[in-house]
């Protein structure tokens, strides 16, 4: 892959909106959970969610065009909108030169896009009649609904591309950005992904088995978004911009289920290969990673498949589970793992970082990271 | 070195029939692929008709297990890359290497399964969701499930790019050969029709009573439809030093996103004109080179103005044939463009260009050389596929005859 400048991020997240709130709060080691949700009617039984609470989208967007747009969208406009500004991209909503919306792309990443727009009209549909759909709403049942508003609120018209890959999500759009900003596509893109808590998607994992249910076991639901701005590092060397990350390598691979396996297998096997690939295209050997940015989630039997995976290629790593803080934010949860690593090396880390996925479907993608200091 | 990359095999199943010869000789006999929509009552909706998939037998082509895993996008998909296999000729385990990857497009994926889970929640309550259900509703699930049937080790990517999600799938797998990630690319897009994406392009207002007329002064609107077209991509190399019959070679594509509407296209088709200037540039060839158009065609008013307006300004007035199968094989969504892809292959192979059916009353504003009511015979070197998709995508891929495009180092980039 083409390396990637990031530089800021805009990020929602269950410790609230921008990145200082982030920060602050990785920094403390604090936990986003809470029992009481916000987004939904409050489910029978324990309950443990990542919300961002009380989530309000308009003293960052304003109080004009929010009415159909569903939990996703919004929390993806606040995101875009911070990292816009933040990334001095746009200013008071006009493009900085040299960005134009024509040179600026978006790539962003869902694993499960609206299931609370589906699962509304749905409603309407069954307990109603489907002649009384909202025209307005329908749209947001489109898995791609989200990014394309983001293009149409910012005015970012070089491409826009959702990616949808379960887990993976997250990463795998910097390597999407990656073929399309070295192939000239455009000079920027934001980069990143954004998932919502609704009531569906968490009855989902909870009826499946996936979920912590007031006895430490499973994982815990999260929500949220982060962007960045991101162009190639050739470019960004050209315009004398040092970025707070680069990413260097990326590997995703699939290793097939037999056929007797459930549709939730996650293969060890996927996720060492990625591994080994992103290794490789960093141009990176596995003993000078010292940090591992993981998926582990709580779910007892992915995060043993990860740390079988993780122990075999990486025994002396440091590893750290930004979802064990942030929950398990799906397609969110890539790009909230690079707001960390950021964090990280703005910190003082030193060293490539590598950061993983694991699907849930026999794929695995893993990615390296580093500060600007790092390249030669 | 940066490869050439070719289309070597293609599957489909579509409304018009399952595999090749069906959807095509279908195509160029100006056959509907229309009837009255099955599987749930769309009569209170005021629209009856669909370009539904009738008569696939998902046993005929996955096995028994599969069958229980694979929804029904899954099971066109699985379906559509196993004939697209068969047809490049390539060996049972030639793709259980990490060098072939599975790149496929979607609007919703198994929209069926979630209404079924959402029923069965309203209906019984959340108990009634069933934990071996609900994996097969995300929408990454048919590549997952194409990768494991097909053994691939590769990546496994899902562009849910609305109803240009097949040109950016095709689009990605070009890419990943291109710049040397992979040697082969088994690359499509897959949609199954249910009654909320019925009902919600109704409340749209984009669906007509019966028939659908692409750039017809009278026209209506889109019909619904569904299906799968799935193709083998390779590197030259590798297509070469197999003996693979080259088909098509993908020569470049353009993107772009209108920024404008969620579902309108900007009225001048910004977005589109640079997504297809970029196609052609990036091809290395000139508007002038372009013998060709397989349109993105709804039948709607909004899409076949602009899309008209877009053709006349990239190719300064010079007419050149243009055809919208949606006519027949209707609006597949995430199906549609790799579906009209297809379109393009058979058309660069037969030199017959397919009809734009109920094409009765030329509309003054969409001033094009449509290929009306019955195939035409026309030189077909090289051919454009327009997309255009919710969320202002605009997708645009220009195929060729194999041998006809410059080489790759003498393209645009």
């Amino acid at each position: 892959m083409r390396p990637l400048a990031l530089g800021a991020p805009g990020v929602v997240s269950a410790f609230g909106i921008g990145v200082e709130a982030f920060d602050d709060a990785m920094r403390r080691g604090d936990k986003g959970f809470r029992a009481e949700v916000t987004a939904f009617a409050q489910p029978e039984g324990p309950l443990s969610v990542a919300e961002v609470a009380n989530f309000d989208p308009r003293p960052v967007l304003g109080d004009k065009g929010l009415r159909n747009h569903d939990r996703i969208t919004r929390l993806a406009l606040v995101a875009a909108r911070r990292c816009l500004e933040a990334a001095a991209i746009k200013r008071e909503g006009a493009f900085v030169a040299p960005f134009t919306g024509e040179a600026v792309g978006v790539v962003s990443a869902t694993a499960y896009a609206s299931i609370e727009a589906v699962t509304e009209l749905d409603r309407v549909a069954r307990l109603e009649d489907p002649r009384y759909l909202n025209p307005g709403r329908f749209p947001n049942t489109v898995t791609n609904s989200a990014s394309g508003y983001v293009s149409i609120w910012e005015g970012l018209k070089a491409f826009n591309v959702a990616v949808t890959n379960g887990p993976t999500s997250g990463l795998d759009v910097f390597d999407a950005a990656s073929m399309y900003l070295a192939d000239g596509r455009a000079e920027a893109a934001l980069v990143g992904g954004v998932e919502a808590l609704s009531e569906g998607l968490w009855r989902g994992f909870d009826r499946v088995g996936m979920l912590d249910r007031g006895d430490g076991k499973g994982a815990r639901l999260g929500e949220g978004a982060a962007f960045f701005a991101v162009e190639t590092l050739d470019r960004a060397r050209r315009r004398g911009v040092t970025p707070g990350l680069v990413v260097s390598g990326y590997g995703s691979t699939f290793a097939a289920p037999d056929d007797t396996a459930r549709l939730v297998t996650p293969s060890a096997e996927a996720l060492r290969e990625a591994i080994g690939l992103a290794l490789e295209t960093a141009g990176c050997r596995a003993d000078a990673v010292s940090l591992v940015i993981d998926g582990t989630n709580g779910y007892e039997a992915h995060d043993a498949v990860e740390a079988q995976a993780l122990g075999a290629l990486l025994p002396g790593a440091s590893r750290v589970s930004p979802k064990m803080a942030l929950g398990e934010t799906l397609g969110a949860a890539g790009s909230l793992a690079l707001v960390e690593a950021r964090r990280r090396v703005a910190a003082g880390h030193r060293g490539p970082i590598l950061v993983t996925a694991l699907g849930y479907y026999g794929n695995a993608s893993a990615l390296v990271c580093q500060g600007p200091e790092n390249l030669a | 070195m940066v490869e050439r990359v070719f289309i070597t095999g293609c599957g489909v199943v579509s409304s018009l029939g399952l595999g090749r010869e069906a959807f095509w000789s279908a195509a160029v006999a100006g056959r509907s692929g229309f009837s009255p929509v099955e599987g749930f009552d769309a009569a209170p909706l005021g629209r009856t008709v669909a370009a539904q998939v009738k008569g696939f037998n998902a046993r005929d082509f996955l096995s028994a297990r599969e069958c229980t895993q694979a929804g029904r996008a899954a099971s066109f998909a699985i379906a559509a890359a196993r004939m697209a296999v068969d047809d490049a000729g390539l060996a049972a385990r030639s793709l259980e290497t990490p060098r072939a990857s599975v790149i496929f497009g979607t609007t919703m994926g198994e929209a069926d399964v979630i209404a079924r889970l959402d029923h069965a929640w309203i209906d019984r309550g959340p108990e009634a969701l069933s934990p071996r259900v609900l994996p097969k509703y995300a929408p990454h699930m048919a590549p997952m499930l194409v990768a494991r049937h097909l053994k691939t080790r590769g990546r496994v990517l899902t562009l849910p790019a609305a109803c240009a999600a097949g040109n950016y799938a095709l689009g990605f797998g070009f890419d990943l050969l291109r710049s040397g990630a992979a040697d082969v690319v088994i690359a499509g897009a897959t949609e199954m029709l249910q009654d909320l994406q019925y009902a919600g392009f109704v409340r749209l207002g984009a669906v007509a009573p019966t028939r659908c007329q692409p750039f017809d002064r009278d026209r209506q609107g889109l019909i619904v439809g569904e299906g799968s077209a799935v193709f083998v991509l390779e590197t030259e190399r590798h297509a070469l030093a197999r003996g693979a019959t080259r088909l098509a070679e993908i020569g470049g594509y353009g993107l772009a996103c209108d920024g404008y509407h969620i579902t309108r296209p900007h009225p001048e088709g910004s977005g589109n004109v640079h997504a297809m200037r970029e196609a052609i540039r990036r091809s290395g060839v000139t508007p002038a080179e372009v013998d060709f158009i397989n349109a993105h065609g709804t039948g709607t008013r909004a899409n076949d103005e602009v899309e008209a307006r877009v053709i006349e300004t990239v190719f300064a007035g010079r007419k050149v044939p243009v055809t919208s199968v949606k006519s027949m094989i209707g609006h597949c969504m995430g199906a549609s463009s790799a579906l009209e892809a297809l379109t393009c292959v058979e058309t660069l192979q037969s030199e017959l260009y397919p009809p734009t059916m109920h094409y009765e009353n030329p509309d003054p504003l969409c001033p094009l050389d449509v290929v009306a009511n019955t195939a035409r015979r026309g030189p077909a070197r090289i051919v454009l596929n327009n997309a255009l998709a919710f969320g202002g995508y605009d997708a645009v891929l220009c195929l060729a005859q194999p041998d006809v495009l410059p080489p790759p180092s003498e393209r645009g980039s």
